[in-house]
């Protein structure tokens, strides 16, 4: 019973935006203060690689913006999948916040990509499993929001939107696995090999420092966005006079 | 406890720093950007629902 009150207060426009307006600022404050620390750890504290030198310290916001555009693509698939199956109108609004956020953070994991592949590969830029799947989110992320802005109707925006945001998710495990399945110029998993990291501790802990104040982070910006989001879409409801204090 | 001995090391990144500094300018730039975008969508939402309720108490 307690499982299903609180699904229904997750369909409830008025409850999730209260609950985004009293939570957003605490994420997006502890997200900074583990940032910093983070970034000092990282490039101040942490040693340099034997190998790369201090070029590996790209590895501080590489990692952590390549592995958010799976996680917010994962998000924003099983978000279009819920307002899908359940027709919930607050998880349509919550994919459509997703969606500018990781095309953000898709080209920054390419950019950090190809800056730290000039130095380690000879190249900006090479046709490898990993980068090309990479690219390709990149599109599915347009695509998404292409086929928002190009349909009038909302609702048909809505479903037809969720469609292709649920069928690109296929290319998730795609990204992740690519450099165990195929021949690949890009190194694998560093962190998330069970038992064993491959990293000294002074290297490691800021890194996992810096995946949780990203995390955080998505979290702050993205309940700010579905505020947003349902201010736009429930503009006629009686809960947003109440919302923004109107008199 | 730094692994730098001077600011020029440091800014220098082992000769690595003109990729290692766009790198962090990239993402913490793309950061701050998605917060005040956020933060700006939610402004202009709320200021256009005002508006309405405005026109049409």
């Amino acid at each position: 019973m307690a499982t299903w009150t609180w699904f229904h207060r997750l369909g409830s426009p008025p409850h999730v935006y209260a609950f985004a307006q009293r939570w957003a600022k605490w994420f997006g404050a502890a997200a900074a203060l583990s940032m910093l620390v983070a970034v000092y750890g990282g490039l101040v504290l942490a040693p340099p690689d034997y190998q790369q030198k201090d070029a590996f310290r790209i590895v501080y916001v590489h990692a952590p913006a390549a592995w958010l555009s799976l996680m917010i693509y994962t998000t924003m698939a099983v978000s279009a999948a819920v307002a899908l199956v359940w027709r919930m109108k607050v998880a349509h609004a919550a994919a459509a916040a997703c969606a500018p956020v990781g095309a953000w953070f898709t080209v920054v994991a390419l950019g950090t990509g190809m800056l730290w592949g000039k130095p380690m590969w000879g190249a900006y830029w090479v046709w490898d499993p990993r980068l090309t799947s990479e690219l390709v989110l990149l599109f599915l992320y347009f695509g998404y929001m292409g086929l928002r802005a190009g349909i009038e109707d909302p609702v048909k925006a809505d479903k037809a939107s969720a469609v292709l945001a649920v069928v690109g998710v296929v290319n998730v495990p795609i990204i992740k696995f690519s450099v165990e399945w195929w021949n690949s110029l890009h190194q694998t998993a560093t962190v998330m090999q069970l038992g064993k990291p491959t990293m000294d501790s002074r290297m490691l802990w800021p890194l996992l420092l810096m995946f949780l104040a990203f995390a955080l982070y998505f979290i702050a910006v993205l309940l700010t966005r579905l505020r947003a989001e349902l201010l736009r879409r429930e503009r006629n409801a009686s809960w947003v006079r109440e919302a923004v204090g109107a008199a | 406890m730094s692994s730098f001995a001077s600011l020029s090391d440091f800014l220098a990144m082992s000769g690595y720093g003109k990729y290692v500094w766009p790198c962090m300018l990239l993402g913490f730039g793309v950061v701050l950007l998605n917060a005040w975008l956020a933060v700006r969508a939610l402004a202009d939402a709320r200021r256009e629902a005002r508006r309405r309720l405005e026109m049409n108490p």
